[in-house]
This record gives structure tokens, C-alpha cells and sequence, in this order.
């Protein structure tokens, strides 16, 4: 069993993993240069405007990074949407599961998973919602500031804090996940070498394992 | 100390503009020359009132109304400049602490060198006095706008004088003082203005805001001299600082509570699984 565990599956390809690390250290250098305006305490770090200027850098990667990923990779982020998407029963059954398997690691009512867990599911919708949210609200305050009417920039600044709200929160959720939790040993191995342990893909993620070995079969065949 | 105001009585003011011109002698703000291939050039925009708008380097300056005024057309001046708000919203939004309230006067002072830039006192101002210098690529700005001459350096009211624009008024329009004195001293002079037949005439700034610092004496409806009749704290900035940014303080807090209490439950369920399936392997093995 120990020889075969060795084996690795790929998870995320090279390309998928480069947009990943460009997206979230711009999303965490916006984070922190939004973050200054929000805690009255650290208001002085924004003087002299800097972190504005990086906060416009940031956003620039934020948006260039998936738009060059869909030109690039159009068959991988449209399956990847598509795959968000996708409930079925088993992602009931996760949310039914989810409790008493990431707390009590009781994997016994837990479905077999795809490719994207349900968990990973939600973090698409909050990534896909408040990313949209981020930019359409970020790109009127950026250019229409001089000309739009106060009242539209004000409900712009609200909208950008309830999405930096849901999406900062959510993403200490994600990392958590990724590298914190004790059962999911290899999720930073998925992300950061992009692949996992045939035992690990077979545990956490069985649906999509199955297929995997369908279609090396077939191909066999 | 009580509050401080500026009295502005239209029916004085000539429009002369010595008020916008020492403001920005005395505060130290350039003029705005535009930049055309051929030196200065000017635009006809259908009025004398000039500049067209405040800006960062404009403070203060007069608006001419061309408005029906009692049956006829007439041509009405206006003091435009920052009200100083008692419940101001700039302040309010300020996310540094640039712009506050000046305890000794009563004004919305504002500490320039903690200014960001972020334009949100402009975004919620009702009378869209705060102007930024703003690079629109960059988003590099400094905001600016009227302190009743309380600049560090350059403070008139520390030092017992007037602010620039009423030591310069040649016609009595703009008076400094007590504010609770200007409020009488404007209202006794609305009545007379009624009293003349100026039925619509109008006390401006006793109770809008709170009080604003700057009071208006009107001969006719605020509206028909460029200000908002009833002009409201805006309902957004309430929603936005005092309901939703708490709201993120808790979510964030519960969050990161969540996952530490997480941690500890799941490391240890963890941990107690393993040894079972340890010891269960262990057992096997001896047989």
C-alpha cells in the first residue's frame, strides 16, 4: 500500500497554480491597503496617499491574471465554472456531513467528491461574487470619482466594504482549509506542487479519482 | 468657549470677490491659470462667476444666481464655501482622522498632513464642498477645502482676528462673531427683510446639519441661491459606519473564533481516531 501511495495525481495544472499565487497575493496586498481605511488606528499608514497607489497595482493583477487565464486556458476556466455550478445530491450530502467531518473527522455520511469539493464550491461564489462586486465598484470609484454623482460613490464604498467583508472573512476560511487544518494534509501540495497522493485524491476527492482511473483505463484499453 | 460662525448677508454682498481673492492671498493658495497652448484663454460659459467651481487651491468664492426673483429676473450672490456642519459627515467618513471637530471653535478643522486621499468626504458631502488635486491614474490626491483660517501657521482665530474673507468685505456682508449672536442678529434681520416685502426671505444654516457654522440671511428661498433646501446627513454613511463596519468587526472576529475552535476540536478528534486505527493495526500484526 506504501509504494502505491507514492504515486501522485495532478490536481491543479501550472498555469491554474501561477493564477492562483498571482490573484491571492494581489488580493491580500488589497486586502491590507483596504484594511488601513477600515481600522482607525492604522489611518496614518495611508498618508501621503502610497497605499492607494498600491492598491491600484494590486487591483490591475487581480483583474488581468483570470482575464490572461480565460484567453490563454479557455477550456479550463469554463470547466471550472461550469464544475462550481455543478450540485448534485452529493453536495447536499456534504453540507449535511460537513459538521461532523471537519470537526470530529467523521468521514462515514461524507459523499465521495469531485474534482472541487462542495466547500470549494462556495469559495467559488464568493470568489466569483465579490470579485465581480470588487472590480465594478473599484472601477467607478477609480475613474468616475470626479464626475459620477456622491450619491452613486457612496453606495460604491458600501458595496466595496460588504464584499471586502464576505471576502476577507471567507478567505482566512480558505486558508485555514488550505494549509491549517489537520485533515487536509495535502491541499497545499495540490496548490503549490500541483499534485496529491493517489491515497489523498482517493479520500477527498473519490469521485473525481474514479473517473481519473476510468479514464487511464480506457486509454490502457 | 462658544461656538464660533460667519454671518453672510446676501443683500450686502456686491459680488466684488475681495473675500476670494484674500483667501487664497492669506491661505497661501495659487491662482488657477489655465494651461492653453497660448497662454491664458478663456471661455464664455454664459457668466461672470469665476472660477466655475472650488478647488483644492480655491477655498471660498462667490456663485451668481440668474433666477426669477419676485416677478423679474434678477441676479443673486452666494457665499459658497465649507459650511462647517455641526453633525458633518466628512467627519464622519474621514477613515484617518484628517478632518475633525475643532473644539474651541466649533468648526470642522482639518489636519492636512493625515489626509490619504480618499475622496470620501467628498463622495458624502451634501454640499460637495471638499476638492482633491487628484490624479485620476494613480489616485494620488490631497483634499482641501475651508478651515475658517485655523492653519497651523497661518491661525487668525488663535490670535483674536477675523478669518481673511470678513477682515476684507467692504460692504458689511460678512460678519465673524458668537454664533448664538449672528443667529439673533440674522433673524432679526430676515424679519425686516419680510417686513420690506421680501415675503420669501429666508434664515439659512440654525438648524440644518445641526447648525452650520456659516449663516445664511436670504431675501428669498435657499433653492433660488444654489443651496439645497433641506439638506440631509446622508442616510449611506450611517447604513456604511455605524451598522455595516461593525458588522465586518463581528463576522471577522466570529470567523477567526470559529477556526481556532475548530482547530482544537478537530486536531484532537483526529488524534484519538489514529490512535484506535493504531492500535487496531498493531493488534492485527500480533496475529
Amino acid at each position: 500500500m506504501s509504494v502505491k501511495n507514492e504515486e501522485r495525481v495532478e490536481k491543479y495544472s501550472r498555469a491554474t497554480r501561477i493564477l492562483h499565487h498571482i490573484h491571492t497575493a494581489a488580493f491580500i496586498l488589497l486586502f491590507l491597503t483596504g484594511l488601513v481605511l477600515f481600522v482607525p488606528q492604522l489611518g496614518v499608514l495611508a498618508q501621503g496617499s502610497w497605499t492607494r497607489i498600491v492598491h491600484r497595482i494590486a487591483a490591475l493583477a487581480f483583474i488581468i491574471a483570470p482575464t490572461l487565464y480565460t484567453i490563454l486556458k479557455p477550456r479550463a476556466a469554463i470547466a471550472a465554472v461550469k464544475e462550481a455550478f455543478t450540485w448534485g445530491k452529493d453536495d447536499l450530502g456534504w453540507l449535511k456531513a460537513a459538521p461532523r467531518y471537519y470537526f470530529l473527522s467523521d468521514e462515514k455520511d461524507m459523499p465521495a467528491q469531485g474534482h472541487m469539493n462542495t466547500g470549494q464550491k462556495l469559495w467559488w461564489f464568493i470568489v466569483l461574487g465579490t470579485g465581480a462586486v470588487f472590480i465594478l465598484t473599484g472601477l467607478i470609484m477609480w475613474f468616475l470619482k470626479t464626475v459620477a454623482p456622491g450619491a452613486l460613490l457612496q453606495w460604491m464604498v458600501f458595496l466595496h466594504d460588504i464584499a471586502f467583508i464576505a471576502a476577507g472573512a471567507m478567505l482566512f476560511v480558505h486558508v485555514y482549509l488550505g494549509v491549517i487544518h489537520p485533515m487536509m494534509t495535502e491541499a497545499w501540495s495540490a496548490i503549490s506542487k500541483g499534485t496529491v497522493s493517489k491515497h489523498y485524491a482517493q479520500s477527498h476527492h473519490g469521485k473525481w479519482y474514479e473517473e481519473q482511473l476510468h479514464k487511464a483505463q480506457k486509454k490502457d484499453a | 468657549m462658544a461656538d464660533k460662525a460667519i454671518l453672510y448677508d446676501a443683500t450686502r454682498c456686491t459680488a466684488c470677490r475681495g473675500c476670494q481673492g484674500l483667501c487664497k492671498e492669506w491661505n497661501e493658495n495659487d491662482e488657477i491659470i489655465p494651461k492653453t497652448e497660448n497662454g491664458v484663454k478663456s471661455r464664455n460659459w454664459g457668466s461672470y462667476e469665476n472660477p466655475r467651481e472650488l478647488a483644492s487651491s480655491t477655498w471660498l468664492k462667490i456663485t451668481f444666481n440668474e433666477v426669477e426673483h419676485y416677478g423679474k429676473v434678477d441676479w443673486l450672490f452666494n457665499r459658497r464655501a465649507c459650511m462647517h456642519c455641526t453633525d458633518a459627515v466628512c467627519v464622519k467618513v474621514c477613515p484617518t482622522g484628517a478632518l475633525y471637530h475643532d473644539e474651541k471653535y466649533g468648526i470642522v478643522a482639518y489636519n492636512k498632513s493625515l489626509c490619504s486621499g480618499c475622496g470620501y468626504c467628498a463622495d458624502f458631502c451634501p454640499f460637495q464642498v471638499p476638492q482633491s488635486n487628484r490624479n485620476l491614474i494613480t489616485g494620488k490626491a490631497v483634499m482641501d477645502k475651508c478651515v475658517l483660517c485655523t492653519q497651523p501657521g497661518l491661525n487668525r482665530l488663535d490670535a483674536s482676528y477675523e478669518p481673511a474673507c470678513v477682515k476684507t468685505c467692504p460692504t458689511g456682508a460678512l460678519t465673524f462673531g458668537d454664533r448664538d449672536a449672528l443667529v439673533a442678529d440674522g433673524k432679526a434681520r430676515v424679519q425686516k427683510l419680510k417686513s420690506q416685502g421680501f415675503t420669501n426671505a429666508t434664515f439659512y444654516g440654525e438648524k440644518e446639519l445641526g447648525g452650520l457654522h456659516v449663516l445664511y440671511v436670504l431675501n428669498d428661498t435657499a433653492d433660488k441661491y444654489g443651496l439645497p433646501v433641506n439638506p440631509q446627513y446622508p442616510a449611506t454613511a450611517t447604513a456604511w459606519k455605524d451598522v455595516m463596519q461593525p458588522l465586518g468587526w463581528a463576522v471577522g472576529g466570529v470567523t477567526i473564533l470559529g477556526l481556532a475552535m475548530n482547530y482544537i476540536i478537530a486536531r484532537r478528534a483526529k488524534a484519538a481516531q489514529e490512535a484506535t486505527v493504531n492500535k487496531e493495526t498493531e493488534n492485527v500484526g500480533k496475529k
